[in-house]
């Protein structure tokens, strides 16, 4: 059992463990493509940085020697101090950035100065010889180079605290003027503003110090701090540095996460779909499979000649297969559509309600029978037929008794069978009965003709001889006359042999007991009735008396008798009025009385007159031997057989009576006088009528 | 009519009586009659001939029961017609009961006549004479027959080619030209062809022919 177990387990894990494995590859996978995405934008974030530093530092660098240009050209040609004046007021309305300008003398002194009209004037807070030391150095170096210098940026504290970063340009002027320098004071922000415009949105631009100290800034409104690009601007004099803060913070893992359930989820809805085609595939599969299937079962069920018939528990019928329906005539929704099944004859229909009943619950209580049982239905004509039902108990898918099943066999067929046998075989006995008549006959002639053709030869020769008689014709003759005798006594002979043989069968004669002779006969009879349908009632009295006659030629009369009268009911006879009797009355003087009643139309009064004509019938199958045959039985045993027809008022019919001799009762009186088979015939009277 | 010649019956019957008392009745009409117990008695009379002899020389009929034990009238009778005997040696049979059918069936195909048992003696003897007379003129007509044939026998090949043509009807000129002999020649053939089959002219000679041709079932003895 543990072995079963684990081997169980193991089973389920193998199953299991290729899922398993797919899950987890699927969760790698998946945080792969979250962390590769993640690095990707962060890359991409910090290239932007990047970029946009070195974009901004460009433009930056672009307007600061813009700047420089527009300044210089203030200094050309040389103008005088009134046209500079005028020029550089212009400048300074027209550039925001530009905070002052002055021009200087070779010490360094200011001769001229002009503070922009557009904000307060610097170096107010402060003088501006106390914030002289970086323009100091760079003009300086702009003298030394004879270009214009940048001075280091510092810091112009402004009134109410605040201050403003400005970087100044030291521009040696050439000539032969008293001014050696003009000297521009630049604010950062200005610059940057001016440089990079509104346009830059998506990053915070600032210069800063070394020490990260930051001096002016644009752009947007504040960095996330997370990508940063810094690029160096390297200008005459002084170095700037430039720095591009992205605004947006680092990338995020929910964005990711969700791309990463998006493909997932169209990954597990990919292998979704695989399955359900897998499935569908299958399903279709199985579907032809049971098409098959039942294809089969139907063709099975509509080649059986066996008939099928399922009925609910209340005896409904819920299905029946064709063979059934062709045999019973009615079609499957009559049969489904019936409250009472249409194929029980009317006649029987109550008792085969009751013995429906009681056989369904004798099968539920007992199960299903082995044996099937045998009953009559009628076919749609009317046509009554015996059939053969085997039955068991329908049970559902959920082991529910829901109803029986029968198998219906038509023994009508196998009856025909039967009956065509037995027919045969009569036929045959009696055919063999009428060679041995016609054996013995033929024996019986050759036996007789040898003698007689002896004699006649004997008799015309001696005639031949008288004609002309001579000395020998009289010895001659003689010995004609004793051959003619000897040959006569032959002739004798042989008749008397027969004689013999007739006398020996007589001798045959013993008691039997007369129901006997009834049960004897009875299968045969059953046969032929159940043929017709018709019903047979025996009757006998208690105790059976006794009859001293040869066996097989008494039952011979009863089936001959037997048959006439179910034969005479076959055709115009309503079913329920079939009855055959068959009665053996009480001794009476020494006699048992035979009656064989039938309820057919009788017998016609011409037909009457020839019935016990010896091959007369009135049946084209029928060698007319019956009757007459019957009667020479019945005489030969010493008895009589009448026939009479009952008037319709008696209920019609025809009734055969016949007498044997009664073996308790000592000798049977020789050939029955009339009147004794009249006072029978009156005594049997009330007891057929009974029926 | 010595012995040789007077007409013979033979009766075969199992029953003695029936036999004895037929005899007895054929010496009144004075008729000699051979018994036999069986067919194969006589069939052992008939094996007993000498070959390559016409029998029966005289009239002879054959009364023939047809219910025998071992072999049955009829089957002898199938017999006799093997041997082509049934013309020369009439078959009258003899029935009992139930046997007429199969008599009839005999009498189609060769037998002379049937007669049911028990029978009247007189009208037996009247047709057992008639079939004597019968006997007579088929021997008379298979000796004719054997007298052509013998003669036949005894033509040359060139002869009976000259016959043929004769009977075809040509004459002598053209006879001539066909055997590529000479008129003569053919002439001499045609005298010694008419002198061997004993005719006088060439018609008597065809008929003659056509009726040895007409009856080639009676020789085959």
């Amino acid at each position: 059992m543990a072995t079963v177990a684990a081997a169980a387990a193991s089973a389920r894990t193998r199953r299991l463990l290729p899922w398993a494995l797919l899950l987890a590859l699927l969760l790698v996978a998946q945080s792969m493509l979250v962390a590769l995405s993640l690095h990707h934008e962060h890359a991409r974030a910090q290239e932007e940085a990047d970029a946009a530093a070195a974009e901004a530092a460009a433009a930056l660098r672009a307007e600061l020697l813009r700047s420089v240009q527009s300044l210089q050209s203030l200094l050309w040609n040389e103008p005088s101090a009134q046209a500079w004046r005028a020029d550089a007021a212009e400048l300074l309305r027209a550039r925001r950035d530009l905070l002052r300008l002055e021009r200087r003398d070779a010490a360094l002194t200011p001769t001229l100065a002009l503070d922009t009209p557009l904000g307060e004037p610097l170096f107010v807070a402060l003088p501006r010889a106390q914030l002289m030391v970086d323009t100091e150095v760079a003009c300086r170096a702009a003298q030394r180079s004879a270009a214009p210098h940048f001075s280091r940026s510092y810091f112009v504290p402004m009134q109410g605290g605040l201050g403003i970063e400005v970087i100044d340009l030291c521009l040696p002027i050439a000539g032969e003027g008293r001014d050696r320098y003009m000297v521009a004071t630049l604010a950062l922000a200005g610059v940057l503003e001016r440089a990079l415009g509104p346009a830059a949105l998506r990053h915070e631009y600032s210069l800063v110090e070394g020490d990260g100290t930051r001096l002016a800034r644009t752009g947007a409104q504040r960095g996330a701090g997370v990508f940063r690009g810094e690029q160096l601007i390297a200008l005459p004099g002084t170095l700037l540095q430039l720095r591009a803060d992205a605004v947006e913070g680092r990338p995020r893992l929910i964005p990711n996460l969700t791309l990463a359930l998006v493909v997932g989820l169209s990954v597990a809805l990919f292998a979704l779909v695989l399955l359900l085609a897998r499935d569908v595939r299958r399903r279709a599969r199985a579907e032809t499979a049971l098409a098959e299937a039942l294809a089969f079962r139907k063709a099975m069920e509509d080649s059986l000649s066996t008939g099928l018939r399922a009925r609910d528990l209340a005896g409904r019928i819920t299905y029946v297969n064709p063979a059934f329906c062709q045999m019973v005539g009615f079609g499957a929704d009559e049969l489904r559509a019936a409250a009472q099944p249409p194929y029980w004859p009317p006649e029987h229909a109550a008792q085969y309600a009751r013995r429906q009943q009681a056989r369904l619950d004798s099968l539920r209580e007992d199960g299903p029978a082995r044996e099937g049982f045998e009953t009559v239905f009628m076919r749609k004509s009317g046509e009554r037929f015996p059939v053969m039902i085997y039955e068991a108990p329908l049970v559902d898918g959920g082991g529910r008794h829901t109803g029986w099943m029968s198998a219906v066999l038509d023994m009508g067929a196998q009856r025909r069978v039967e009956e065509l046998s037995r027919q045969q075989q009569e036929r045959l006995q009696i055919a063999a009965r009428l060679a041995a008549v016609g054996e013995m006959a033929s024996l019986l002639g050759h036996e007789l003709n040898q003698p007689l053709s002896a004699i006649a030869s004997y008799a015309h020769g001696s005639l031949n001889l008288l004609e002309q008689p001579d000395a020998q014709t009289p010895a001659l003759l003689g010995e004609a006359l004793a051959r003619i005798a000897e040959q006569a006594e032959r002739a004798g002979r042989v008749i008397k042999s027969v004689h013999d043989y007739v006398r020996r069968r007589e001798q045959a004669h013993e008691p039997v007991r007369a129901d006997l002779l009834l049960e004897a006969v009875q299968p045969l009879v059953q046969l032929q009735a159940r043929k017709s349908g018709t019903r047979i009632e025996l009757r006998c009295p208690q105790p059976p008396p006794r009859v001293r006659c040869d066996r097989t030629m008494v039952e011979q009369v009863l089936l001959n008798l037997t048959r006439n009268a179910i034969q005479a009911m076959e055709h115009d006879t309503p079913p329920e009025r079939r009855l055959l009797q068959i009665s053996v009355l009480p001794p009476q003087q020494r006699r048992v009385g035979f009656v064989v009643a039938d309820a057919g139309a009788g017998i016609a009064d011409e037909v009457r007159q020839q019935l016990f004509t010896p091959f007369f019938t009135t049946r084209s199958e029928g060698m007319g031997l019956g009757l007459s045959l019957c009667r020479s039985v019945v005489e030969q045993h010493g008895g009589t057989l009448v026939l009479e027809t009952l008037s319709a008022a008696d209920g019609g019919g025809t009734t055969v009576r016949f007498t044997l001799p009664h073996a308790d009762g000592g000798e049977p009186a020789a050939p029955a006088a009339p009147a004794d088979a009249a006072t029978l015939a009156d005594a049997a009277a009330p007891a057929t009528r009974r029926g | 009519m010595n012995a040789a010649s007077a007409p013979l019956v033979y009766l075969v019957d199992d029953e003695d009586v029936v036999r004895d008392a037929l005899a007895w009745l054929l010496r009144s009409r004075r008729l000699l009659a051979q018994g036999c117990a069986s067919a194969e008695a006589f069939e052992a009379l008939l094996d007993a001939l000498p070959a390559g002899v016409d029998w029966p020389r005289a009239p002879a009929c054959l009364l023939l029961d047809v219910r025998m034990p071992g072999t049955s009238g009829l089957v002898l009778f199938e017999r006799l017609v093997e041997r082509g005997l049934t013309q020369r040696l009439p078959v009258i049979f003899l029935t009992g009961h139930g046997d007429v059918p199969m008599a009839v069936a005999a009498v189609k195909r060769g037998a002379f006549d049937f007669v049911e048992k028990p029978f009247a003696g007189n009208a037996l003897v009247d047709r057992i004479e008639q079939a004597l007379a019968a006997s007579a003129q088929a021997i008379a007509a298979r000796a004719e027959w054997r007298r052509v044939a013998d003669a036949l026998a005894e033509l040359t090949e060139r002869e009976r080619a000259v016959l043929r043509l004769i009977v075809a009807g040509r004459p002598n000129k053209l006879i001539a030209d066909a055997l590529d002999i000479s008129v003569r020649t053919v002439e001499v053939h045609r005298a010694r062809i008419f002198d061997k089959m004993g005719v006088k002219s060439a018609v008597e000679l065809a008929n003659r022919l056509r009726e040895h041709q007409a009856a080639p079932g009676s020789g085959a003895r």
